[in-house]
């Protein structure tokens, strides 16, 4: 057993395997020598629930790793932590979800329409290439960038993360023994 | 209070180091006696939570001298005793307010 439980160690980050790794497997050595006085149910139980434990774990240890969140699955109820370093913002993931629906949407829309017109109709032929053109459409994209950049900001500033109001309450004298660096 | 949510395991991980500083093993044996073996915890759900309590800061590391390898005992900081103290407090007043209410209605 202490072999399967070294092994379902490697489930977790290396970063927390590092840090708990041989702590987690000294204490489960010891509570395995004293279920082992046990019955064959009890020595079950006990199994059952350290896997359950280590699967779940190693599982919400990544989802934290790779969200930066604090909590079980309250992934957009907490605001964002802005940090001196690069971290992968939260929002970025909702936003991405959006897109990414958004996406899909358009797509199945695209596929209805093609769907709905005939080929064999003489007045209403397939969508031409030659009717678009490339700046007017790299206009287009562009004005849907802007867009989608301004909105973004928008919520990022509606939610105090956009920078500005940190930048606001920046006390530069109070940050002359930090050696240059701002720590927020 | 600051943003860990206390669930009941972390409570009970957080009343047993209030009385003093315990290692993993001694934390899991007294979770399960101060909570009449109902709540067992998984070494795995223990170090999740005490990686938690220690990012937050409400728990430190104790350095142990003559600790054998793989053994580290862990202390309540002023701050976790302070939000655990809110806690005791959030509970007693929902106590509080449960006994009132079961005792009307019975009346």
């Amino acid at each position: 057993m202490v072999i399967v439980y070294r092994l379902l160690l490697y489930l977790y980050p290396p970063a927390h395997r590092s840090e708990f790794g041989e702590e987690m497997l000294a204490v489960f050595r010891a509570l395995q020598a004293e279920i082992s006085k046990e019955s064959v149910l009890m020595r079950g139980q006990f199994c059952t629930r350290e896997i359950k434990g280590l699967l779940g774990g190693a599982l919400w240890e990544h989802v934290r790793t790779f969200a930066e969140v604090d909590r079980p699955p309250l992934f957009f109820s907490r605001r964002l932590t802005m940090r001196s370093e690069f971290r992968f913002p939260k929002t970025t993931i909702s936003l991405m979800m959006i897109i990414l629906a958004a996406v899909v949407l358009v797509i199945e829309k695209a596929t209805a329409i093609q769907a709905s017109v005939p080929y064999s109709n003489p007045h209403v032929g397939p969508i031409q290439s030659a009717h678009f053109t490339f700046l007017p459409t790299m206009l287009v994209i562009l004005g849907g960038a802007c867009l989608a950049g301004a909105i973004g900001w928008a919520i990022l500033f509606a939610l105090h993360r956009s920078g500005i109001h940190r930048l606001a309450e920046f006390d530069p004298a109070s940050h002359r023994g930090s050696g240059g660096r701002l720590s927020f | 209070m600051d943003s860990l949510s206390i669930t009941e395991p972390v409570l009970l991980i957080l009343l047993s180091l209030a009385e003093q500083p315990r290692h993993g093993y001694a934390i899991l044996q007294d979770v399960q006696e101060m909570s009449d073996g109902r709540v067992v915890l998984s070494t795995g759900t223990l170090y999740g939570a005490l990686r938690r309590l220690l990012d937050e800061a409400w728990i430190e590391r104790v350095e142990e001298e003559d600790a054998p390898r793989g053994r580290q005992s862990y202390r309540l900081t002023a701050k976790g005793r302070r939000n655990l103290q809110l806690e005791v407090s959030r509970l007693k007043h929902l106590t509080r307010v449960a006994t009132l209410r079961v005792a009307r209605k019975e009346t």
